[in-house]
């Protein structure tokens, strides 16, 4: 089953936004785990820890099948994912021609959860979920700056 | 303590069409209530009824998952209904999962985070769902009893609605000291009869509150559940004064020996074996009361309405135009597991929608057959709570039974049932001089006068024809095999019994 190409879309807005929040901050965290992480936080608090893990393990199979830099991440009891490790940096953001662009392999990771969130809860709710995880974020914005709300 | 001094209670809509009713007119306002039943019998989609219908953004409502159905395929499917607004989520409805917190910790731990959620959010609705499986782990039953009273008495105070949802045996209902502290107690059962499932809702218990006591059915579509009162949802509906008005059939020979038509609000029954013409007789009954002005009803249980308008039109009796106007309705009940509840709803709310004065059932053995197996049962208690509804709000109504022809009997109904109408019509064959003709009389009219004559019929085109004038030239007319007698064919008018009425 394919990712649809809005999907991807947004999966690589969400990166490009926490790319661009607290750079400063939390400097050792990529975007993909910060954008997983919200997600993480966000979804077993409604549908549980359990919950969550469960349809976070089915995205990270989905997306290792797509892209074998991913075969080591896996995820703990508690959903977090681990093991991205040294291929964390390689999957995460490249600089190309001076602007961040998140690396297929991480756009595939998140867009594969955001995919199960369609495909259970649909499309309005999980847009309701995204708007409350990332409220300073312009989701529904294609054109907008670096996904944010201006 | 007057009036005055009492404390009001708000009644909040459950969200549940034909529930308000049933729970007096609204759920009580920071109520502690339950709703038991076992899995699949739509405890949770009445939940979220409810909470669709008070939840807003200021005043949200929270509702705790625990171990069962994960919140997930729980808004999967409960998104199907239409009373589902995703817009209220996140901001007026919010799903806190309360799993970890179970598993890992006790009751107390599990009461503070509620706590904490609640005091966060301000809630005016709270649900736990499900709350057997939150204190299933093995505890006291004063650790238990003091969780309830101490969780029921925190939502109280912070002015939350609250439904806990249950899997619950009817035999816990003694000793579970939930049941003890909660003010509503709402009971959904689904039984199987049957090919049927059955679905039944009982209010067990609402302090403060009116309800209606009793089983009553309940049904699950696309959109959610909808109760149906056994009240037929006419608690509190205004009752018709009683009429002398007398309505016709559009048949002046039959009007004469109902003493000049059917009283208003009466309940009459047209009995006869099949092809005796009980349907035209009430094809024209419902035409006439359109000619004057009278909307109606028909509800058809065994040919489908475009037929049954067909048929009035090879009569010269147009249906379609007044359904095409508002003035009639032509309502086809066929499933097979219908409940007689659901089946007054259509009613009522068709008789409602056009303001209809006369209602024809066409045929209580369709209607019957349209029931659960499990209703049939109630049949006649059924009927008479549904005619006992109607014709309290002034509706006339006319049902056709159909009996079996017998040669040495004269049957009214195979139902038993002409207690329940003011006025019976018996239509039967009788052979004549080498013909199987048809004869009509007026067997009971309750309250009025009525002709004693037995009179012969045909059906026309035109419809019921009454021929000549009673049959004074036979004996044993009813038997439907009479003896032929010297006495000439009489030429006077029917002659009207004083209303003494028979016993059936």
């Amino acid at each position: 089953m394919k990712i649809r190409l809005e999907t991807r879309d947004l999966a690589r807005r969400l990166l490009i936004y926490e790319s661009e929040a607290d750079k400063s901050s939390v400097p050792e965290v990529s975007p993909t785990l910060r954008v997983y992480e919200k997600l993480r936080q966000s979804l077993s608090a409604f549908a549980g820890v359990a919950g969550f893990q469960s349809l976070a393990s089915r995205a990270l199979a989905l997306a290792k099948s797509e892209d074998p830099r991913l075969t080591e991440a896996h995820l703990s009891e508690d959903g977090t994912l681990q093991g991205l490790g040294e291929i964390d940096r390689q999957i995460d953001l490249h600089k190309t021609a001076g602007a961040e662009t998140p690396s297929a392999a991480s756009v595939i990771l998140i867009a594969r959860l955001l995919s199960l969130l369609h495909i259970f809860l649909g499309e309005t709710l999980t847009a309701s979920l995204l708007r409350v995880t990332w409220p300073g974020a312009a989701l529904d914005d294609r054109n907008s700056a670096h996904g944010r709300n201006t | 303590m007057s009036t005055q001094d009492k404390v009001t209670i708000n009644k909040l809509p459950t969200g549940v069409p034909g529930l308000d009713e049933i729970v007096g007119g609204g759920l009580p306002e920071f109520s502690f209530n339950i709703i038991a039943g076992a899995p699949g019998s739509g405890k949770t989609t009445l939940a979220h009824q409810f909470v669709f219908a008070n939840a807003t953004p200021e005043r949200p409502a929270l509702y705790f998952t625990v171990l069962g159905e994960s919140a997930i395929k729980m808004l999967r499917y409960q998104q199907q209904y239409t009373f589902f607004d995703p817009a209220k989520l996140p901001g007026a409805i919010r799903f806190i999962n309360l799993s970890q917190v179970v598993l890992d910790k006790d009751l107390g731990a599990v009461l503070e985070q509620i706590t904490r959620e609640v005091e966060k959010a301000n809630p005016a609705v709270v649900v736990v769902d499900s709350f057997r499986t939150m204190v299933r782990k093995p505890q006291s039953d004063m650790e238990l009893q003091s969780f309830i009273q101490r969780l029921a008495l925190f939502l109280a105070s912070w002015q939350a609605t609250t439904f806990l949802i249950g899997e619950y045996a009817e035999d816990e209902l003694r000793d579970n000291p939930i049941f003890t502290v909660a003010d509503g107690l709402f009971w959904l059962r689904q039984a199987a009869e049957r090919n049927s499932i059955v679905r039944k809702l009982q209010i067990v218990k609402l302090r403060g509150q009116d309800s209606v006591p009793g089983l009553h059915t309940f049904r699950i579509t696309d959109a959610g559940v909808q109760a149906f009162s056994r009240t037929f949802g006419l608690t509190g509906h205004a009752k018709n004064p009683p009429s002398h008005r007398r309505l016709s059939f559009g048949i002046p020979e039959l009007d004469k020996m109902l003493g000049g038509g059917v009283r208003e609000g009466d309940s009459v029954l047209v009995a006869g074996s099949s092809g005796t013409g009980k349907s035209v007789l009430a094809t024209q009954f419902i035409a006439e009361g359109i000619r004057q002005g009278e909307p109606g009803i028909v509800a058809v249980f065994e040919e489908r309405p475009q037929a049954y308008a067909e048929r009035a039109t090879s009569l010269g009796l147009d249906l379609e135009t007044p359904q095409k106007e508002g003035k009639l309705t032509i309502l086809y009940l066929r499933p097979l597991d219908l409940s007689v509840d659901e089946t007054m709803h259509s009613i009522l709310d068709a008789v409602q929608k056009i303001g209809a004065k006369r209602l024809v059932i066409d045929s209580l053995a369709g209607f019957e057959m349209a029931l659960s197996p499990g209703f049939r049962a109630d049949f006649r208690e059924s009927l008479y709570r549904m005619i006992f509804a109607l014709t309290g709000i002034g509706v006339t109504i006319l049902s056709t039974v159909e009996v079996d022809e017998s040669f040495t009997e004269f049957p009214f109904s195979t139902y038993s049932i002409s207690f329940l109408t003011d006025d019976i019509i018996r239509l039967r064959y009788v052979s004549i001089d080498g013909q199987l003709r048809k004869i009509m009389v007026v067997i009971k009219m309750r309250g009025g006068n009525h002709a004693k004559d037995i009179r012969e019929y045909e059906i026309t085109d035109k419809g019921v024809v009454i021929l000549g004038k009673r049959l004074t030239n036979y004996q044993a007319l009813i038997s439907g095999i009479p003896i032929h007698s010297d006495r000439p064919v009489s030429t006077e008018e029917p002659a009207l019994d004083t209303g003494i009425e028979h016993k059936t």
